[in-house]
């Protein structure tokens, strides 16, 4: 028992496949039974670390070999950053492009849509498709509490759909404005910076927000996943703030591409995510 | 680029830009002027470093607000910024008009072009004409799938060059070998081809034959002048692209 306690604490910290799979949604790395041992540690039972890279920072022109680098680094799954150039002020690409990497590469996907209203509308039922899994399972689809006048169809939506409900927040907006979807959702994403361009500063102030989602997924028994995005890197300020505050997913951009080996990334990225939850991690 | 990989871009780009185009048409779509998504700027960055500087890069903004992009496209390396009549209409105000529109373009060091969808009558462009390189008379309504070439959209051609024999008009959308005569004899000069090149077996040929086509129809060159070489760079007329579609299975049937 000691001796596997052990081997999944140490591919915890590798970043590579888990022993354990959560029940629900995309693979994560296990933290096995661990309970938090310091005192500033997370609120409520740890849920499993799972480092997830943006494509903003990647090559466009060779978007599926990019995808392939990411899984072969050991990340958990990938994010697509969809924006319209009318939700923020960039404009990226669209479903076509998700559909195609998803020959490179086995990784689950996220597609978070910064689009307005219009678009969200048009081609959720699109992009819910293209984000599911090689065998069809489930993908994120991230939609903006901002861009969605009738969040709780469109969510449930999502779910009839196929795909794996998630609803973000842009820093400005209150935390409660999705508190009565937190039962629609698998995963919630409070971005830690304005969305549109990457390289950006984390905003400190968004830890607080964070912790108060926790506190509510934590109290009311729900099992979702909190997600960060927005400056954040292998530092106690940023991913080690948020995984104390409760978050356990970790879009990694600029903080992921800016290492030579990224394998090396992912493993000191959940190190100190792992760290800011309080989770004792033997050696 | 129609039915090709989206995911694989830049080695796309160079495959075409050896079989002979003289242009890469870059539809940059934000679901807003047009019910799809397809790229921005970061995307034509990335494939100008790859491609490096010498392809033209004739970037079609199916955009809402065609001003809010121009300083983007020009740094991500455009050559060409085409906007569509419709969208630069409506997004003009007290501060800003076409005619603007056209300067801080050219300002930023692209050439000009003006795009009308179907449903837009030619003498809208009329007052423009003066300010531009280039005319793209669409031959399908952009944005929507299954739509095959329109010949109706022929006498727009015809007037334009028939009013302007020195304008570059551009058509865009089903052309094929199977249509590029009656484009040719109406007088357009440079051809949009996705799915025709892409999906052939011999993109060579096919850009050759479009090529042909355009110089006999169009110029009324006799056989022995039409162009030998595949890469025909500095011909004057003929420019022939190959469309980087991103509506991939819906435009081109």
């Amino acid at each position: 028992m000691k001796l596997l306690l052990a081997s999944l604490l140490a591919t915890t910290v590798s970043g590579f496949n888990p022993a354990f799979i959560p029940s629900h949604g995309p693979s994560g790395v296990a933290t096995s039974s661990s309970t938090s041992t310091s005192l500033n540690a997370v609120y409520g039972k740890p849920r499993p670390v799972q480092i997830i890279p943006s494509v903003l920072p990647a090559d466009f022109g060779k978007l599926g070999a990019d995808c392939k680098k990411l899984e072969d680094a050991g990340c958990d799954r990938i994010q697509f950053d969809v924006m319209d150039g009318n939700f923020v002020p960039n404009l990226t690409f669209g479903p076509d492009t998700i559909k195609w990497c998803r020959g490179y590469t086995s990784l689950p996907f996220e597609t978070q849509l910064m689009v307005s209203e219009k678009c969200t509308d048009a081609m959720l039922p699109q992009f819910t498709e293209v984000t599911k899994g090689p065998n069809g399972e489930p993908g994120v689809v991230i939609i903006h509490v901002e861009a969605c006048t009738h969040l709780h169809r469109a969510l449930s939506n999502i779910r009839a759909a196929g795909g794996s409900p998630s609803v973000a927040l842009n820093p400005h907006t209150p935390a409660e404005m999705i508190e009565n979807v937190l039962d629609l959702v698998d995963h919630v994403l409070v971005m830690t910076v304005n969305p549109g361009f990457g390289g950006q500063a984390y905003i400190p102030t968004m830890t607080e927000k964070i912790r108060k989602i926790r506190k509510w997924i934590v109290d009311r028994d729900l099992d979702v996943d909190i997600e960060v995005d927005g400056g954040i890197k292998a530092t106690k300020e940023t991913i080690g703030a948020c995984a104390e505050a409760g978050a356990n997913c970790f879009i990694a951009g600029s903080g992921l591409f800016a290492y030579d080996d990224m394998a090396q990334g992912v493993k000191e990225l959940t190190q100190m995510a792992l760290e800011g939850q309080g989770v004792s991690v033997k050696a | 680029m129609l039915a090709s990989d989206l995911s694989n871009l830049a080695s796309n780009a160079k495959s075409v830009i050896q079989a002979g185009a003289d242009e890469l048409h870059l539809d940059v779509m934000d679901g807003h002027f047009v019910p799809n998504i397809t790229w921005g700027a970061p995307v034509i960055k990335c494939l100008r470093k790859s491609v490096g500087e010498d392809p033209y890069f004739d970037c079609h903004m199916m955009v809402s607000k065609p001003s809010e992009w121009v300083k983007d496209v020009a740094e991500a390396g455009g050559s060409r910024y085409c906007f569509h009549l419709e969208a630069a209409l409506k997004d003009s105000g007290v501060d800003f008009n076409v005619a603007e529109l056209c300067k801080l373009i050219r300002s930023c060091g692209m050439e000009v072009g003006v795009a009308l969808k179907p449903g837009t009558d030619v003498s809208a462009v009329r007052e423009f004409v003066s300010l531009v390189d280039m005319v793209l008379i669409m031959t399908v309504e952009p944005g929507f799938g299954g739509q095959k070439f329109m010949p109706n959209m022929m006498p727009k051609v015809v007037h334009l060059r028939d009013t302007y024999p020195n304008l570059n008009i551009q058509v865009d959308g089903g052309l094929s070998p199977s249509t590029i005569d009656v484009a040719a004899k109406a007088g357009a000069n440079s051809i949009v081809a996705g799915s025709a090149v892409f999906k052939a077996a011999d993109k060579e040929q096919v850009i050759l034959g479009l090529r042909h086509t355009v110089e006999r129809l169009g110029m009324g060159k006799a056989e022995g002048e039409l162009t030998k070489r595949v890469k025909a760079k500095g011909a004057e007329v003929g420019v022939l692209m190959a469309g980087i579609m991103f509506v991939a299975g819906k435009y081109f049937v």
